[in-house]
């Protein structure tokens, strides 16, 4: 039997990595599109990665971007996926705020672009079609905790093109039967989660903090409320949906809820550091309880012009309909983060001690 | 004097409002996207082409938008403009999107970087809500797009929500259900319906071919809906309305009183085309506009069989030899 052909927009990212892995396990002829750089995007994929001289070859990376039309339809039609994935987009909440435009460009249009692409190709029947959606549509919550039917009210840049994003792909699903579907993901984190989200933030700090190389950790809003998954999980849904007899949207969470503040003290715990919180608002710092040392600080920059304060899923329709269930807790998840976050440290501290040159790697 | 801008004032609702509010004693400028290739014939059809200034401005290029505003300098911003047909959506869907979503955020970005207390404007749509399965929408009912369009604009309907909660902007969404006039263009099904209705009166012999004639709307009279959106200009603080006539008939309904209106049996003149249907299309459409009358004291006074009437009679005359 052939091998069934995917195709991944965002492959170099957190979902993309793990996304990939999964499926070439699971015997897919994988691409990828990643975006031309100047400087190496791809460590997440590099132990996948293959040489083009290789035969046999199950991974291939296209050079592309959402933002090109002409570039998408000829990278499909050269594919010809049995599976299009797309996780592509800029994707960081308080970064839209300042390039609103070019978040409305890529997650909004460059969706669009996709299903178009699809159209333009003839590949309606054949191609089957995952947008990865998010929980920050529901931003200020009509009602907890969210379910696939609660109403949308967006509060970001990002949200607003992903909003578009996600009716785009129900209208391509009811205007021309696309096999499409909306994968409506809470926040979900890993070790490859990208550095500046705030997961990933305050993992690297605490390790970083603990060997000596940081002093402080500066964050925004302590008290938001999130349902924090693990992204290892949340791939495998992503497929899941894609195997349904009939596309639907679904959403993906623990159903469970913390606050960065919560998540922080996880964070420190791992490294045998108790976190004392003092004041409130944009007074409010962490101390380590054993040395008083200030090692958090709420610093306003940090703040968004419109909060998302909770956000918390109802994963029932996805555990029903597709038998799906987190199996990484929070607890064991924040471990992972911190122990692979503390091996960079060491690294750094190593190669810091030996004289080399070590990045500080601030935002 | 009061300084108002309205984009896109080439179309119906842009004329009917310059009207209203040069009435009512403010400078009125406009904006269309070429403002020395268009005839402007909406504006001309009133006798008010003259007392409009034109610019010429593309929303989805940020100096041209900043460019105007440094002009104008408005007291309150209209922001008409956008390819506005639901079936030109499905053939040009990401031009759709430049036009409403990317247009939408460069104006209120540029609304934003200059600072200026512009009280502004936005016609949301009642496309946003879908298909309510025959419940009156409301300000509060969740949007559920079904075409390029429609999606669109549910997305510039939260950037304006958004900028007004992140940024304080004074900005409102008027989400108009369907509103008709003489003004609108023939690719629009009610004036393609009267202007069929009328040559068929003067006896061109010809037969009319519509869509899906099942579908319902709540049609109201385009001139009392600019009043609307002027009003939401006009309070402390900028809210979100629901502006509509409160009734729905079906097309056949439309149909039916527009052809006689002008003495005619349609069944004997329309035929229904299933090439003319939509990939998607919303069957019924209703709304509830409680809250507008209540907060803006506003009512529709024409219901969607006066609408039909009026544009047929209208239409009527207008072909009648002069």
């Amino acid at each position: 039997m052939k091998a069934k052909v995917a195709l991944i927009t965002g492959i170099t990212g957190q979902d993309g990595a793990y996304l990939a892995e999964m499926l070439l396990k699971k015997g897919y002829e994988v691409h990828g599109i990643k975006r031309r750089a100047s400087l190496f995007n791809t460590q997440r994929i590099d132990h996948l990665y293959r040489d083009p001289h290789d035969t046999g070859r199950k991974f291939v990376l296209h050079y592309g971007d959402l933002s090109d039309s002409t570039n998408l339809i000829r990278i499909i039609q050269q594919v010809r996926p049995d599976e299009l994935y797309n996780l592509a987009a800029q994707s960081h909440v308080k970064v839209s705020f300042e390039s609103p435009e070019y978040t409305a460009d890529v997650d909004a249009l460059g969706t669009l672009r996709l299903l178009e692409a699809v159209r333009i190709l003839g590949l309606e029947k054949h191609t089957r079609f995952y947008q990865a959606s998010t929980s920050e549509l529901y931003g200020q919550v009509a009602e907890t905790p969210q379910t696939e039917k609660t109403p949308f009210y967006p509060r970001s840049p990002y949200a607003v093109a992903k909003l578009y994003a996600y009716w785009i792909t129900v209208n391509y699903r009811e205007a021309y039967g696309m096999y499409a579907c909306n994968g409506i993901l809470f926040n979900h984190e890993s070790p490859m989660r990208g550095e500046t989200f705030v997961t990933r933030k305050i993992t690297r700090a605490m390790a970083r903090i603990k060997l000596g190389l940081q002093d402080c950790l500066y964050l925004g809003n302590l008290s938001a409320l999130r349902d924090w998954g693990h992204a290892k999980d949340y791939v495998e849904m992503q497929w899941l949906m894609l195997q349904q007899d009939a596309p639907d949207d679904f959403v993906i969470a623990t159903g469970r809820q913390h606050s960065v503040r919560d998540f922080v003290k996880l964070a420190a715990a791992e490294l045998g550091i108790t976190i004392r919180f003092e004041g409130t608002g944009a007074d409010e710092k962490g101390y380590d309880a054993k040395t008083g040392k200030c090692l958090v600080s709420v610093d306003p920059r940090y703040f968004r012009p419109t909060e998302v304060e909770t956000l918390l899923g109802d994963p029932t329709k996805a555990r029903e309909r597709l038998g799906w269930q987190p199996r990484i807790t929070l607890e064991e998840m924040v471990a992972e983060m911190v122990r692979s976050d503390l091996r960079d440290a060491e690294r750094d501290s190593l190669c810091k001690s030996q004289g080399y040159a070590v990045f500080d790697l601030n935002e | 004097m009061k300084q108002a801008l309205i984009f896109g004032v080439s179309g119906q609702d842009g004329a009917y409002l310059a009207q209203l509010l040069l009435e009512k004693g403010y400078q009125v400028a406009g904006t269309s996207r070429d403002a020395q290739m268009a005839s402007f014939g909406s504006l001309a059809a009133l006798g008010i082409r003259e007392q409009v200034a034109v610019h010429s401005v593309t929303l989805t290029d940020f100096r041209s938008v900043l460019t105007v505003l440094n002009t104008v300098k408005p007291d309150e911003i209209y922001h008409l403009a956008g390819q506005s047909s639901v079936g030109l959506s499905f053939d040009q869907p990401v031009e759709t999107f430049m036009s409403i979503g990317v247009g939408t955020l460069n104006l209120l970005e540029a609304v934003r970087f200059l600072g200026a207390p512009s009280r502004f404007y936005h016609a949301s749509s009642s496309d946003c809500f879908g298909d309510t399965g025959g419940e009156p929408a409301t300000e509060l009912t969740p949007f559920a797009p079904r075409s390029p369009y429609a999606v669109a604009k549910a997305a510039a309907h939260f950037e304006v929500g958004n900028y007004r909660e992140a940024y304080n902007l004074y900005a409102c969404n008027g989400i108009l259900f369907n509103h008709e006039s003489p003004l609108r263009p023939t690719r629009f099904v009610t004036r393609k319906i009267v202007a069929a209705a009328a040559r068929i009166a003067a006896g061109s012999g010809e037969t009319l071919r519509l869509g899906n004639i099942d579908v319902a709307r709540d049609w109201g009279y385009a001139p009392q809906y600019v009043e609307a959106m002027w009003l939401m200009l006009q309070r402390d603080t900028p809210d979100d309305f629901v502006i509509a006539t409160g009734h729905t008939i079906t097309l056949r309904d439309f149909v039916a009183e527009a052809f006689a209106a002008l003495g005619l049996d349609w069944r004997e003149h329309v035929v229904v085309d299933p090439e003319l249907f939509r990939p998607a299309d919303i069957a019924v459409s209703r709304a509830n506009p409680a809250k507008a009358e209540r907060e803006l004291g506003w009512k529709a006074t024409m219901a969607p069989a006066d609408v039909a009437r009026a544009m047929a009679v209208h239409e009527q005359q207008e072909i009648l030899p002069k």
